[in-house]
């Protein structure tokens, strides 16, 4: 039995992170790249980790002020499991109930406990991928500045060992219970969408805390840090009594050299045991349950009648195709989530963000658009020509096609009906995004009719130019080889290139704009400037995409 | 009607020949079987036929036009049905079958006719309303058969098309194939069934290793091979 989890557990580790494909994937130039990005994306990271590390520094001078050294501990254990806790969500979510395996390792003799226990194995390294960047820093200040012995370093090493358990496995027994009670037939993908928009605010949510404790700090300088541990003290406390195992932690690391600290490290790591092994037999009661139907998709039992109608409902190639492109994005939970509802929470950010710092922020807005409206259009232009690329419909628009793209290509298309209808279909979102901005802009502002037709008119024009860049990109080099829609839109690179060539592009034209602007040219033929670099832009990008669609349509294989 | 002239793929960069100098010449209102072991390069050739793979050379002609020169002219005179049905399983059936004819521009009271014969035949009436998610391998590939057929293709082409289908459907299949021939279109189909081969081909090419090793009526592939009571025995003898 021991042997057939190991292997379980090996197996899934290998999937999980494609340690066979690494060597493969190495080899290959284009996944050569990828991994170089990545690592780029990874190192530019480092700056806002090191301020963040730094200001930790300061924090736990503060705690040894007011002679509360423990507590500085207590709040780096509290926020690592509160994150594992809520990422813990999402993994489980989609390793337990979504993951392409689940068809495969059910129908082996396998018990429910089995593959739960494998899969929650393959969580706890992700689990430390996020916890020890955020409790190290905490164990390592505390360490090194209070200079504490070996003894502190082995009970630290145990800790973090131990820490993603209890909050993974609570997630696990939650999520289970949730799937168990909500496993209402063809109803899954709602559920999904709900889930995710739910932890998206607490997400957003925690975000807008960390940033307003960071530009309070700002503000207030060195007493700043003082003063939030003197009032941590009783939220982390609170929090700690909510949640105890940070606490004992904490506990146990603060008196590592006394009894106190043994037993408490005792209680930390049997209580992590003792959750596990509870979720463990939970799971064996609840797993299959919450699963099964889940793998299928539902008819909704009676069928639809198809009336007569429907069988003659015809009209235009272009227009069919940009019409199925809307419908699988609006079916599709991933595609959703990443289009529509991409363009719809950034004009909902920016009202959360300026009535949560108040009347500060909207006092600046107005001052600056005050003296001259046209600024509120052209900024509004460019968040929406943004959100071309930014709704990734077009860089992602052949990849989304998959193993379904063979019917595009035997079928009798013009290639000017592709571009039409995919375009289209991009638009579509593009006026849900501009309708969003223009909403919100109406909530912190007041815009006049001019600012809606502009930002609407030119916003429009430049969404076509990026859509167009978007797909030149995806029908170079298309991700048409998924079993997972999510690899079509969320981890298909395109995305990434298509945003940074756009994002150049957009910071050509703001740049001229602004210079033109600067000078005081008429507004009114900055416009048409801009709209001419759109349409010519656009007319370039078409011609090209022309070429390299008839191209790739024919040596794809 | 379908004209392959010396058509040759290699994979692995030109070492492994997947199909070597195939020729063939279809004339309208054939039933064509085209037969082979795995890997004997089928599939390989009828995706060069539809436009889904380049060959490395020789052409493709579809009642005298070029393939890969004038693609949408040919692509429109054919249909195509893979051997698995790959197809959008976020539409309802009725949606994709639109948007197919839609792209085939098959005018509105043709298709509403069309689609209600082919829907009765494969009984996929009821279920023409759910999504194609919720449709089982053999109701897909049937979705996918009806919309290949919603525009009176000249030049049917099938890969494996009786894979997955329960035997009424395969049996409604194979009349429809033979009704299209007896209107003077031309079908061309792969299969691993002999003996559908066997009782419904006017002519049959066997393919092994890339190249066309016999070709001909029933008759005359008998007359080449010694073991001559079925095609199963001459398929296996020239296969070796």
């Amino acid at each position: 039995m021991m042997k057939k989890i190991i292997s379980l557990i090996k197996t899934d580790l290998n999937i999980t992170y494609g340690l066979s494909a690494l060597q493969y994937k190495f080899n290959n130039k284009k996944d050569r790249l990828q991994t170089i990005l990545i690592a780029i994306a990874l190192l530019s990271l480092i700056p806002t980790y090191i301020m963040i590390v730094s200001g930790l520094v300061k924090i736990y001078d503060a705690y040894i002020g007011i002679g509360q050294k423990n507590m500085f501990l207590l709040n780096g254990f509290i926020y690592a499991q509160l994150i594992v806790l809520l990422f813990g969500f999402l993994y489980v979510m989609s390793k337990y109930y979504f993951s392409n395996d689940l068809n495969v390792l059910v129908p082996l003799p396998l018990r429910p406990k089995d593959i739960v226990g494998a899969k929650f194995v393959t969580l706890m390294v992700n689990e430390y991928l996020t916890s020890l960047p955020i409790i190290l820093p905490f164990i390592i200040i505390y360490g090194t500045r209070g200079k504490e012995g070996l003894l502190y370093w082995i009970y630290s090493f145990i800790l973090m060992i131990f820490l993603p358990v209890i909050p993974l496995a609570l997630a696990s027994i939650i999520v289970m219970l949730f799937m168990k009670y909500t496993n209402i037939k063809g109803r899954k993908d709602l559920l999904r969408v709900i889930g995710y928009i739910i932890l998206l605010i607490a997400l957003i949510g925690f975000q807008f805390k960390i940033q307003s404790i960071a530009q309070q700090s700002l503000l207030e300088g060195e007493n700043f840090f003082l003063e939030m541990a003197q009032d941590s003290n009783v939220l982390v406390r609170k929090l700690g009594l909510v949640f105890p195992p940070s606490l004992w932690a904490a506990l146990s690391l603060g008196n590592y050299s006394s009894v106190g600290g043994v037993f408490n490290l005792l209680l930390f790591v049997g209580t992590s045991i003792a959750v596990f092994w509870i979720m463990i037999q939970l799971s064996e009661k609840l797993f299959f349950e919450g699963l099964i139907g889940g793998l299928e998709v539902a008819t909704t039992g009676k069928h639809k009648k198809v009336k007569i109608e429907d069988l003659s409902r015809s009209s235009l190639p272009f227009l069919s195709i940009g019409l199925k492109e809307i419908k699988i994005l609006l079916r599709t939970p991933v595609y959703l989530l990443n289009s529509v509802l991409g363009v719809v929470i950034l004009p909902l950010i920016m009202v959360i963000s300026t009535t949560m710092n108040g009347k500060e922020a909207l006092g600046a807005l107005s001052m600056l658009t005050e003296g001259n409206s046209h600024i509120v259009s052209l900024i509004g232009i460019g968040i929406i020509t943004m959100f071309g690329v930014m709704n990734c419909v077009g860089c992602t628009t052949f990849s989304r096609e998959g193993k379904s793209f063979w019917i595009q290509r035997v079928m009798p298309i013009k290639v000017k009906d592709q571009i039409f209808g995919r375009i289209l279909s991009s638009l579509f979102v593009q006026i849900i995004g501009i309708i969003a901005l223009l909403a919100s802009l109406a909530f912190i502002i007041n815009i006049s009719l001019e600012n809606v037709f502009w930002i609407t008119i030119l916003g429009l024009m430049g969404s076509v130019a990026m859509t167009e860049l978007g797909m030149v990109i995806d029908i170079f080099r298309p991700l048409l080889d998924w079993d997972n829609p999510q690899k079509a839109m969320k981890q298909n690179l395109n995305v990434l290139i298509a945003m940074g060539i756009g994002a150049l592009y957009l910071g050509g034209v703001g740049f001229l704009v602004y210079k033109l602007f600067k000078t005081g040219v008429n507004i009114l033929a900055i416009y048409g400037i801009m709209g001419l670099i759109y349409i010519i832009s656009s007319y370039g990008l078409y011609i090209l995409l022309k070429n390299l669609i008839i191209r790739q349509f024919s040596i794809l294989e | 009607m379908l004209k392959l002239q010396n058509l040759s793929k290699t994979y692995s960069k030109g070492t492994v020949k997947a199909v070597d100098s195939v020729n063939l010449d279809i004339a309208p209102g054939e039933i064509f079987g085209f037969l082979g072991p795995n890997g004997a390069g089928k599939t390989t050739t009828i995706k060069m036929i539809v436009g889904l793979l380049k060959p490395d050379s020789g052409r493709v002609f579809i009642n005298g036009i070029d393939v890969w020169k004038n693609p949408i002219e040919a692509k429109s005179q054919i249909s195509y049905v893979p051997d698995s049905p790959e197809i959008y399983d976020k539409l309802k059936g009725i949606e994709y079958l639109n948007f197919i004819a839609d792209m085939y521009e098959i005018p509105k009271h043709i298709r509403q006719v069309k689609m209600e014969k082919y829907l009765e035949i494969f009984n996929l009436k009821d279920a023409v309303g759910d999504i194609i998610g919720s449709y089982s391998h053999g109701m897909k590939q049937k979705l996918v058969l009806i919309s290949a057929l919603l525009h009176e293709p000249n030049l049917f082409i099938l890969d494996e098309p009786m894979v997955g289908l329960d035997p009424k459907s395969s049996f409604q299949l194979k009349e429809i194939m033979r009704e299209r021939c007896d209107e003077g279109k031309t079908v061309f189909f792969s299969t691993h069934v002999l003996e559908v081969a066997e009782k419904l081909c006017d002519r049959i090419a066997i393919i092994n290793k890339g190249r066309i090793i016999a070709l001909g009526t029933m008759d005359e592939l008998r007359s080449h091979a010694e073991e001559r009571e079925s095609l199963e025995k001459i398929f296996l003898e020239l296969t070796e």
